[in-house]
């Protein structure tokens, strides 16, 4: 799965453009992003101007993380 | 059936807008919804556009929607070598894009259009298989039904209904140019807009300045997204990071290096092929939604204002005929390819054969060419500019052949 920093996400919806699976979508004025969808092929990640998205390889569910994102 | 509306429009960006306008002036019942609280926001856009679109449509730009008039442009070569041209009219205009965003919706208002914002579409609804309208939500409230024959997405690079109605509207990171952008001040300039080409300073793109009103302008870059040049987020994942180049793009130009930055604006660009198909039953997509930028500046507005004319001309006989089958909308389609569609390809040729050019091969073209070989260039007249090229360094024949058919088996 994948983490965004949302503080620093400037809104562009960049990285839904290139999911090739609908796992991120904006929502409101801020990005959503449906793990269970997600295939970690971190092309969202690669193509984000902000730099605000982190890849947690083989990473199912947010608990598994320890602070890290938000 | 009952149907609540004749049209339902999804994005109040310019191609939906001008959409809304033409088809609610035809007197057909537009239904535009905008997820964003307020039309126009945010900007992710460079703001340029050429004076030609708009006079096209019989438009008149308000003051407002008016940052500063262009008079030419300034082209930079990697060695920095420059090619400068300036018109006695203007060109084009840098736009307070929010402003000319939401003044396009009111025309469509003002024809009759219905607008409103903060308004998802979440899904498709379909009968018997067939589009029958959008779920929407307002502000994620609890989603209703609102029913049409047609629905048009103007979605932009978030292009879900149209995902959702079966168009491959996902981009590969080779055919997108991931971008940042500052609007800065003060930056003293001569509404001239400036391009620095470079391998190393914007790998596949460039920067640019975009002169803007009160000693103010747009500073961007835009890199190929499948470039790497950064380590991404906090495992070091290698990507594209146009904002570390265009940081040091600032820290070493004379004036920028000392100007504050007024806003932060990025975004992904779409600069390769447009999709294959435009239409289903009962759907239509426009814009940037179906892909339809220009490849080389990865420029939307123009290319959506006529796009959308088109397509609502196309739907006002559908309307008429009360037939919104795929056959029915087609023309739009076939006209597109016909007419804007032969114009990108060239386009596209271009971008393929200006990424394989190193910063050499650069500095030399920029030697060897005139503004008017540029001008050419860029309305897709290639054969003069490149034979003037391939004179001095006939190495480069074998890339730039590719945008002169025959040119090979000289």
């Amino acid at each position: 799965m994948i983490t965004i920093e949302h503080a620093g996400c400037i809104y562009c919806v960049g990285c839904s453009s290139v999911c090739p699976v609908n796992a991120i979508e904006a929502v409101g004025t801020r990005m959503k992003h449906y793990p269970e969808r997600c295939i970690d092929c971190g092309l969202c990640a690669k193509v984000c101007p902000a730099n605000v998205i982190t890849l947690h390889k083989g990473v199912k569910d947010r608990s598994q993380l320890k602070g890290a994102g938000k | 059936m009952k149907y609540d509306h004749d049209v339902i429009v999804i994005g109040g960006g310019p191609s939906g807008s001008t959409f809304a306008r033409y088809a609610a002036g035809a007197g057909m019942d537009v239904l535009v919804i905008d997820k964003r609280k307020e039309i126009g926001v945010p900007v992710r856009c460079g703001e340029g556009l050429g004076a030609r679109e708009v006079l096209a449509q019989g438009l008149e730009l308000p003051k407002r929607c008016i940052s500063t008039e262009i008079y030419g442009a300034r082209v930079v070569a990697p060695n920095g070598k420059e090619i400068v041209w300036k018109d006695k009219q203007t060109t084009g205009w840098v736009l307070e894009r929010k402003m000319f965003d939401k003044w396009l919706c009111e025309l469509a208002v003002d024809k009759g259009a219905k607008v409103h914002t903060y308004t998802r579409a979440t899904e498709l609804v379909r009968e018997d298989g067939k589009i029958t309208g959008v779920k929407l939500s307002h502000g994620g409230r609890e989603p209703y039904e609102v029913r049409a024959p047609l629905v048009v997405s103007a979605e932009g690079m978030e292009s879900f209904m149209a995902r959702a109605a079966g168009f491959r509207t996902v981009h590969a990171l080779y055919d997108v140019d991931t971008c940042y952008q500052y609007e800065m001040k003060p930056y003293d300039h001569q509404n001239l807009i400036e391009l620095y080409f470079g391998n190393k300073l914007a790998p596949r793109g460039y920067v640019w300045i975009f002169p803007k009103s009160d000693r103010k302008a747009n500073v961007g870059i835009g890199i190929g997204g499948n470039h790497v040049n950064g380590k991404k987020g906090a495992n070091g994942l290698d990507g594209a990071d146009p904002k570390a180049l265009l940081e040091s793009f600032i820290a070493s130009h004379p004036q920028l290096k000392d100007s504050s930055t007024l806003i932060d604006f990025g975004g992904v660009i779409s600069v390769g092929a447009p999709m294959d198909e435009f239409v289903k039953d009962s759907f239509m997509v426009i814009g940037t939604a179906a892909k339809q930028v220009d490849p080389i500046h990865g420029g939307g507005m123009a290319i959506a204002m006529e796009t959308a004319a088109l397509a609502a001309k196309v739907a006002i006989d559908a309307h008429k005929k009360k037939d919104f089958s795929r056959n029915s909308l087609l023309p739009y389609e076939s006209e597109w390819k016909g007419t804007l569609g032969k114009k990108m390809a060239k386009r596209l040729l271009l971008r393929k054969v200006i990424e394989k050019l190193d910063d050499d091969d650069l500095n030399h073209i920029f030697g060897a060419i005139t503004q008017q070989d540029l001008n050419d260039t860029m309305d897709g007249k290639f054969a003069g500019p490149v034979a003037k090229v391939v004179a001095g360094r006939p190495q480069l024949l074998k890339v730039l052949g590719a945008l002169v058919p025959g040119a090979r088996t000289l």
